[in-house]
């Protein structure tokens, strides 16, 4: 039992990434390399929140509200320049954020990895049908279908997720009707950010929180991306469950094969079926 | 426009005579040592913008290759013994082979999604070196005591020696590419890159194609890694990292993709940049990535084609 919720906690954890990830590339067209690095950030700030003023509750309000905010700006400043380019600028110019970021966290925090402790009353196991679960891991579970459940709400049936669609759909036509398209646009980047940084608070308590960690989750991620289809959310959540229940199993009974494993997997799903196993749709940008 | 024939031709022999007359100048070892060491990212990078420049294939993994040359040419000379320059024309050829197991996978998709897939299969390369590989290439710990090359009795482990090892290396595989770009297989590379859809329309198996040029690319990216293996006399895992391929990515862009000196300005600026900045600072990484961001919005067709505006703006004064 407790391998099902582990996994279901590590799935749920990457769920909240690669929505974020999703939504930022299906209306902006733009793959954010840095994903992961903004995972990070998060953990970082949700770290430091918790060293002032000691609960862990702050951190996860406001952490993901910071880095919304930062990525605004690098929206705003960087990203906003290159729409109209191949996709191939994009990506380069997200990657050389990660560099940026990376090192303005080694020079603030230091190469010393934080650890960052379940706030009171999640740290302890509970007894779920005879065998011991972390709580924390339930909390993740839980807190991932309220936050994605509100997230589908916001963007199916809001009047602000119409407006994001209707951006997406046909820019020109809603900058027509009054919209202020890039200002819809730096509010998704910060949205999908927010998320990402979301995710890194939550990951604090489970992982060391060290300057590795984007890097070695936005590869997971992106192999959710792959194997659900890009823009394909139900897909997307299909995708980070399987790879969570991969990576809790293989932890449980094969850890020194895991990380091979799960790559493995990968690419037996691409050369099976290369539009991902969860959409119809070619895949092509 | 373009620059005129004896200009896109001069700096070929120019550099070379640079590069070969360095060692008798007096120069001293570190400098010979860093320049071998430009040189040997500069092929990486001219093999990497086979791939990118020619074809349009991005590539976040090609660290794997130069990795694979690296690995290949330590073992097969320490462990079966074999003399240098043949295990190195080996591990070239098995890289071509390798990359043709590489394409079979990545080029399940097209555009942004090939780079993903690609920057798994480098983070599978790394992670494989790391545990299941680890009897082959030691691990974290490494792979000590790759020798140089041995060839006509002459003395490798000089530094200037071996730099006209590494001078010859480059400048083969400078002409490769420019013998690739220029045949009619290079063109339909561009032909693919700038609209694939009409190149397929036209009869060309684009796959074919692609693949035979990632062929290309691993060769010469493990030409780069096992010369690199030499150089060092020593091999870890970090070779394999993730920011090694990322790195090449940014010298590529940054010279100037898609054209044949540009990967060799873009690996000699960024490694220059890196040890001036290295001296004042640690924080080396974040300068470059901030360099790096401005590349690639305010000059996107990199050094080279900064260097080629302000060529055509003097010659309009001029005329």
């Amino acid at each position: 039992m407790s391998v099902v919720v582990i996994g279901l906690s590590i799935g749920m954890l990457l769920f909240l990434l690669a929505v974020g990830l999703t939504l930022i590339f299906g209306m902006l067209g733009v793959i954010n390399f840095a994903h992961g690095a903004l995972y990070m950030l998060g953990a970082y700030f949700a770290y430091q929140i918790v060293q002032w003023t000691g609960s862990f509750w702050i951190a996860l309000a406001v952490s993901p509200l910071i880095v919304a905010a930062l990525s605004a700006a690098m929206e705003v400043v960087a990203i906003r320049r290159v729409y109209t380019r191949d996709h191939f600028y994009q990506v380069l110019l997200t990657f050389g954020l990660i560099l940026v970021i990376d090192e303005l966290v080694r020079s603030v925090w230091g190469l010393q990895a934080k650890l960052l402790s379940a706030p009171p009353g999640l740290g302890s196991s509970v007894d779920l049908f005879g065998s011991d679960v972390s709580a924390y891991r339930l909390f993740i579970i839980g807190f991932g279908v309220v936050v994605s459940l509100a997230f589908f709400f916001v963007l199916e049936r809001s009047k602000f997720g119409m407006i994001v669609r209707g951006c997406s759909n046909d820019s020109e036509m809603a900058s027509c009707l009054g919209i202020d398209v890039s200002r819809v646009r730096t509010w998704i980047f910060a949205i999908g950010s927010g998320m990402a940084a979301l995710g890194g608070v939550v990951a604090g308590p489970l992982y060391p929180v060290e300057t590795n960690m984007g890097f070695a989750v936005i590869i997971d991620c992106f192999m959710v991306v792959v194997i659900g289809g890009m823009g394909n959310i139900r897909g997307s959540l299909a995708g980070a469950l399987l790879i969570g229940m991969i990576r809790a199993v293989g932890q449980r009974y094969m850890p020194e094969l895991i990380g091979v494993l799960t790559y493995m997997l990968f690419i037996g799903v691409l050369l099976a079926s290369p539009q991902g196993l969860f959409s119809r749709r070619m895949r092509q940008a | 426009m373009k620059f005129p024939a004896w200009v896109r031709w001069a700096w070929w022999p120019a550099l070379a005579i640079a590069l070969l007359a360095l060692p008798t100048i007096g120069a001293n070892e570190r400098v010979i040592q860093f320049v071998t060491y430009i040189l040997i990212w500069a092929i990486f990078t001219i093999a990497f913008d086979m791939a990118f420049g020619m074809a349009g294939l991005l590539s976040v993994g090609h660290a794997l290759f130069l990795g694979f040359g690296g690995y290949a040419t330590g073992w097969l000379t320490v462990h079966a013994g074999m003399p240098f320059i043949l295990a190195l024309l080996l591990a070239c050829l098995g890289a071509a082979l390798l990359a043709i197991l590489f394409g079979f996978v990545a080029l399940r998709l097209s555009g942004i999604f090939f780079a993903l897939t690609t920057l798994a299969l480098g983070q599978l390369a790394m992670i494989a070196s790391d545990t299941v590989l680890a009897p082959i290439t030691g691990g974290q710990d490494g792979f000590a005591g790759i020798p140089r090359p041995t060839l006509f009795g002459i003395d490798f482990f000089k530094a200037g020696n071996f730099l006209y090892f590494v001078v010859v290396a480059f400048m083969i595989t400078l002409a490769v590419t420019a013998l690739i770009r220029a045949s009619p297989f290079g063109q339909v590379l561009i032909a693919v890159r700038t609209n694939e859809v009409r190149a397929s329309q036209l009869g060309f198996n684009v796959k074919y194609f692609k693949i035979g040029i990632l062929m290309a690319s691993g060769f010469f990216a493990a030409l780069a890694g096992g010369l690199m293996s030499s150089l060092l006399f020593f091999l870890s895992s970090s070779i394999l990292h993730w920011s090694v391929s990322g790195d090449v990515v940014i010298m590529a862009l940054m010279g100037g993709s898609g054209t044949l000196i540009g990967p060799v300005l873009g690996a000699t600026a960024f490694e220059t940049l890196k040890e001036v900045l290295g001296e004042l600072t640690g924080r080396w990484h974040g300068i470059l990535g901030v360099v790096f961001i401005l590349f690639v919005i305010l000059l996107p067709d990199g050094l080279a084609g900064l260097f080629k505006r302000i060529w055509l703006r003097l010659g309009r004064k001029r005329t």
